[in-house]
Parts: structure tokens; sequence; C-alpha cells
């Protein structure tokens, strides 16, 4: 009788020497206000799926906090938090928002050694040499307005226009393809870039220099709320949305919603299965749902939950190499986690894209066309291989 | 300024410096945003304050500042001389956009000073070998005096030390015949050239000083970001500038100090309270309402911002203005007699 007491003891000792389960930090700004936050399901899909992994064991046996801070796509705010997530928060890996900030960033999230995932696509921070902590999912805007225009050039079209905003999301990738001469290649014309201010309402002045053109695609190199804009005054002046292809931000249901039969035939390049597909991811956000609350319900949602997923796997494999608990020292917990992170290859997202590979710190370049019939995006062909 | 405000001065500077260099980078970078805001509000509150002439061009101001700066530390050249640059040159510019109110007056200046932010975000973006256009000029970090600033803690001292240099300044020269004649001006032009002052020459002078000093803030906003952005230099910077110093207090001495920190950390406290309650996305989206509320709020109950407020509780603080600043311009007051308390 007396092993009881001394059995209950010893328990307690040995969880009194236990060592206390580190802080895991991850640090997420998104534009919760702002002009794109109409996309800004993918910051939401990121935090809530590390709240699933808590409700679920957490990562590794430890929690993740996930601190989800608005950026609202103003540069010196999202340079503001980005020091207060690497300072202050600790985060071990931090996920930020706009092509500015991340192109701003670069230098210093070398030299802070922080891996960052970014929702830019802009090949200028790609570049796992020069810049071996960023990381993207999924295919650069060049990869994505190249896959668009081998898709005009397959089915005869000469004449492209690509309408911009005059920021650096706009002109950034615009200026890198047709420096590339892929355009000439493909034995298209540019008949023209048409810029336009980034938050513009009215957009009829451009739709009308647009026609004048008369291209056999315009190439959109923006987000879903400047594509309303230019869907909406096109129409206006009698051109159709078929003639127009987006990138991958502007695949967005509150297109048609908004714009109802001026949306049909309007495509865009999907990288991601949408919301609601029948994959297994889906059941998981479904279980999630169940005890949470989703924000946004859209295919940016499930670009954020690829990316918790892609997160949660890198320092998951971190904790492991450490003997199974987070390294005391917040240096070299990120080096491991962006190490981690570069060696993910075949990841299994639960099927919102092919397998993914971070090796070129871009995790799937895959994409396929998807087209607005009868209010929603359907898929208009298979997924294609960015840049083969 | 007075031995007390002299003391206020350098006592909130090394307060600001120690909590900057004690509390980690985040906490720096802080104290950098409202060294540098309250340098480009006290440069607006010379122009808008005390000489009365509305200018919505602050922000483009920075700007000039901030790429000056960042091409000349980029060549190499020390950043102390490369902040001078940046004064330099935003004087010039200010001096341009000050042009029109030679002949223009309220809101029809006001309206020219929009066109001038707008030209200047313009050329921001299109005049490439300079800025580098939409993607900005990324700013290698200079030395000061020797000193490197490749962090935000060692960007604190000159910051503040530049700051407590400008704000002397300015005290300094709103006792001087020319500060005095800003005040004249401000309330009255008519009754301005009937005492024999150079209406135009005033105006263009509170420009020039202005102007250099909002050069100057640009300068460190170059340096405290690594980066000159057009995205950075808008017309929302502008609307910033002119809520601090209507906020703090327009045409007194501590209001761009009061109203540059209310305006920057806000943001921050509304951001922590939300996340202590867990409702920042709400707060976030409420945080230009916020703004905007309080500026009508103080218009219509208290014109004279926070120092007013701040004064009214301590009646004989920091809310003394000595340089015959009674209120918001166009309210009546006989101006105090400028000198100590």
């Amino acid at each position: 009788m007396k092993l009881k007491p001394a059995a209950a003891m010893l328990a307690l000792t040995i969880a009194a020497a236990a060592p206390a389960r580190a802080q895991v930090n991850v640090c997420i700004w998104g534009t919760i206000t702002g002009p794109d936050a109409l996309v800004n399901g993918m910051s939401y899909g990121v935090r809530d799926y590390l709240e699933f992994l808590n409700g679920n064991g957490g990562v590794a046996g430890n929690k993740v906090t996930a601190l989800l801070l608005d950026g609202r796509y103003k540069l010196d705010e999202e340079l503001k938090i980005y020091r207060r997530c690497v300072d202050e928060e600790k985060a071990v890996v931090v996920n930020g928002w706009s092509t500015g900030s991340a192109k701003a960033l670069r230098e210093q999230v070398n030299s802070d050694g922080v891996p960052f995932m970014t929702q830019s696509f802009a090949s200028e921070v790609l570049d796992p040499k020069k810049y071996p902590y960023i990381f993207m999912a999924g295919p650069t805007y060049e990869q994505q307005m190249e896959i668009a225009l081998r898709d005009l050039a397959a089915k005869g079209g000469k004449k492209v226009v690509i309408m911009a905003p005059d920021n650096e999301y706009g002109r950034g990738p615009v200026s890198v393809v047709r420096q590339s001469g892929i355009i000439k290649k493909l034995g298209l014309e540019l008949a023209d870039t048409v810029e336009f201010r980034y938050d513009a309402q009215d957009l009829t002045a451009q739709m009308l220099r647009v026609k004048s053109r008369n291209p056999d695609m315009v190439y959109i190199q923006a987000s879903g709320p400047q594509a309303i804009a230019i869907l909406r005054d096109a129409a206006k002046v009698g051109l159709p949305a078929k003639l127009f292809v987006g990138n991958l931000y502007t695949i967005s249901p509150t297109i048609p919603e908004q714009l109802g039969e001026a949306a049909e035939g309007f495509r865009a390049i999907q990288a991601y299965e949408p919301y609601g597909a029948d994959i297994p991811a889906m059941k998981q956000i479904e279980q999630f749902a169940a005890k949470g609350k989703v924000e946004k319900k859209d295919i940016y949602y499930m670009k954020g939950w690829m990316e918790g997923i892609a997160i949660a796997a890198a320092i998951e494999n971190a904790i492991k190499k450490n003997g199974g608990h987070p390294p005391d020292d917040i240096k070299q917990f990120r080096q491991d986690v962006r190490d981690a992170m570069e060696q993910l290859t075949a990841l299994d997202d639960g099927g919102i894209t092919p397998p993914l590979n971070f090796a070129n710190h871009q995790g799937s370049t895959q994409a396929r066309i998807a087209e607005v019939k009868e209010g929603k995006y359907v898929p208009t062909g298979d997924w294609i291989s960015a840049g083969s | 300024m007075s031995a007390r405000q002299l003391a206020i001065t350098v006592g909130v500077a090394v307060l600001m410096g120690v909590l900057g260099l004690a509390l980690g980078r985040y906490a720096a970078y802080l104290v950098n945003a409202v060294a540098i805001a309250a340098l480009g509000a006290l440069s607006l509150n010379l122009i808008i304050g005390y000489c009365g002439q509305i200018s919505f061009a602050q922000g483009a101001l920075l700007g000039v500042g901030a790429y000056t700066a960042g091409n000349l530390s980029n060549a190499g050249l020390d950043g102390a001389v490369a902040i001078l640059g940046g004064g330099l040159l935003g004087a010039a510019v200010s001096a341009l956009v000050g042009l029109p109110a030679m002949r223009l007056r309220g809101l029809y200046f006001a309206i020219a000073t929009l066109a001038a932010q707008a030209i200047l975000e313009y050329l921001f973006k299109i005049l490439d070998p300079l800025t580098n256009g939409v993607s900005g000029l990324v700013i290698t970090p200079p030395t000061i005096l020797g000193f490197p600033m490749n962090s935000d803690q060692s960007l604190v001292v000159p910051s503040l030390v530049i700051l407590v240099l400008a704000w002397l300044a300015v005290s300094r020269l709103m006792r001087t015949d020319l500060g005095r004649a800003f005040l004249v001006v401000r309330e009255s032009e008519i009754v301005a050239k009937g005492m024999g002052i150079d209406v135009s020459h005033a105006k263009m002078q509170a420009f020039l000083i202005g102007g250099f000093i909002a050069g100057v803030a640009g300068a460190l906003a170059g340096y405290a970001n690594r980066l000159a952005s057009p995205e950075a230099f808008t017309l929302d910077l502008s609307a910033d500038y002119i809520a601090m110093i209507i906020i703090g207090g327009l045409g007194t001495w501590p209001g761009p100090l009061i109203g540059a920190a209310f305006v920057v950390l806000l943001p921050e406290a509304i951001q922590r309270v939300g996340e202590a309650a867990g409702i920042s996305d709400i707060l976030s989206a409420l945080r230009e309402l916020a703004f905007g509320l309080l500026i009508i709020l103080f218009l219509i109950f208290e014109p004279r911002g926070l120092t007013a407020l701040l004064s009214r509780l301590r009646p004989r603080g920091i809310g003394a203005a000595p340089h015959g600043s009674v209120g918001a311009p166009g309210e009546s007051g006989q101006p105090q007699e400028g000198g100590s308390r």
C-alpha cells in the first residue's frame, strides 16, 4: 500500500521535471480591411488550419499560437507588423501578404533568418539561393500569365492586351513577362498595356481604350475587386467577359454573384480546388466548421488551408529533428523550420493541389483555366505545369 | 522656449530613447515612427498652425526627402549629409508648392497643394532612374557620422536628437520677427500688410522651413523602412499629418508631438485591445471610422486639440503655448507675448 503514494509522488516529480512546452508562434498578416480584402480567406485559412490542429493534439504535441494581424494593404503597416512578428512575437514562421512588402523585406528576412511564406507570387522574390527563407505556394504571376498566353496561342489567337494596376503588384510581373520575350516566342502581339489605379472604381475610359485595340484576349494582372470593376465597365462598352482572363486572384464567387450575366465566360487561372470540392481537406474543414467559424468559404481559404498544412508539416519535422521538442533558441528553430520546409516533397495537402514540393520554394507550379458558366467556375482543362 | 519647456522636451526625448533602446526592435521602430511623425507634424504645424496656409502635400514632401536621402546614401555619402540633402530638396520642392500661395488663398490654395501631391506621387512612379518606379528605392542602411544605422535601435538616437533640435529651432523661430509675422499672417493677411509685413515673403519662408523639416523627416522615414516607395507617400499620409496637428492642437507648442504619438500609437492600442478581447478583426475594420470620428469630435468640441485638454487638467502644465497660439486659426484672441513662463 505504501507503493501508491510513492508512485503518485514519482509521477508528480516526473511531471514537474518534464520541460515546459515551448511556445510555437506563427504570425500571419493579411488585408483584413483594405482594397484586396476580398481574397483574405487565405490568411484565415492558415490560422484556422493551425487552430484545427490545436484541437487535435497540436503540432508534434505542441500548441501553435497563430496571430492574425491586419496589414491593410499598406506598406508601412506591413513593415511594422513584420517587426512585431519577428521581434516581439518571436514567430517561427511569418506568413506575409503583399508583393510590395515581400520585396521590401527580402533582405531583412535573410538577415533575420525567419521562414517567410508570402501570398505574393512575384518571381522577383522567388530565388531559393538568393532568398533562402522566402517561400510561396503556387505558380508565379509570370507563370500564370504564360499559361494564359499559351492557351491563347493554342486557340489561334494573336493580339493580347494586359491590364494591370500601377503598383508593384501590377507592373512588376508585366514588366518581367514583357522582358522575357515569351509573347513574341508564342507568335503573339502585345497590343497594349493598360494601367489603372488599384482602387479605381470607374474604368470606362480604360475599357474604351482596350476596345479600340480589338484584342483576342485581355489578361488581368489584378485581384477580384479590380476584376469586378473591369468586367462591369467592359460590359458597358460592349466587351464580352469571355475575352478576359485573370490571374488566380480573380477567381472568386463574388464576381459572378455581383455581375451576373456580365461575368459569364470570364476565365481565370485556378491553382487550388474550390471550397466544397469532394476532397479529404474539405472533410477537415467541415470538422473545423462544426466547432469554429469559417470566415471565408472560397478558393483562397483553401489556399490558406494548404499553406497551413505546409507550415505545420515543416514545424513538425523541425521539432522531431530536435528530439520531439522545439529548440530553445528561436534562431535555430527558424533555421530548422526553413530547412524542413525546403525538404517537403510529395506532401499531401488533402487534394487541394497536386502533391506539394517545396524544393523550389513554390510548393506547386500547376494550374488550370476555369471559366464562369452559369455563375460557377468550371475547369476547362487539365492541370498544366507552368514553365513546361 | 522656457527652461521648463526645454526640460520637458529633453526629458520626453530621453524617455522615448530609453524605451526604444531597452524594449527591443519593435519598440524602437515605434519610437522612430513617433519621432518621425512628430517631425513631419512639426513642419506642417509651422505651415498650417502658425502661418495659416493649408497644405495637402505633406506626404509627398516626405517622399522627396526619403528619395533624396536614399539616393545620396546609396551613393556612399554619410547619412548626416544625406539627411541634410533630403531637407534641402524638401525645402526647394516645398517652395515650389508654396508659389501658388502668392496669388491664391484658402480653398484655392489648398487645392493647389492637392495637385502638387498628385504630381509628386506620379513623379515618384515614373522617374525610374531616381526612384526605381513602383518597386521603390531600396535604401542600404547608412552610417550617420560614422555610426552604422543597420537596426531600428541604432536609429533611435539620431531620430530623437534631430527631433529635439528641430523643436528648439522652431520654438526659437517663433520668438523672432518672422515667427510673429507668421502669426499675424495667419490671423489676417490684410492686417499683416497694414503692419508692413511682406505677406508673400512670410508665406514662402514658412514653406521653405516647413519643407526642410519635412524633407528631414522623410529621410529618416526612408532609413527606418529601408525603402522609399510611392505607396508610402500618398495623400493618405498627408491626411494623417493634418489629423495629427488637429488632434494635437493646431498652432500649439506640444501639439505636433502629442498628435503624432496619438495617431501613430492609437492603431496599436486598438489592435492590442482587440486581440485581448478576441475582436481584433472587428476593431480593425472600425479603425478608419475611429480616426474620422475623432477628428470631427475634436473640431466640434475642442478645436485646440489634446493640448488644450491637457492644459485644463494642469492649468500651468504643458498646454501653455508661449507663441501667441491661442487656438485654431481664425479664433479670436490676443496673441500672447512670446517668452518664458
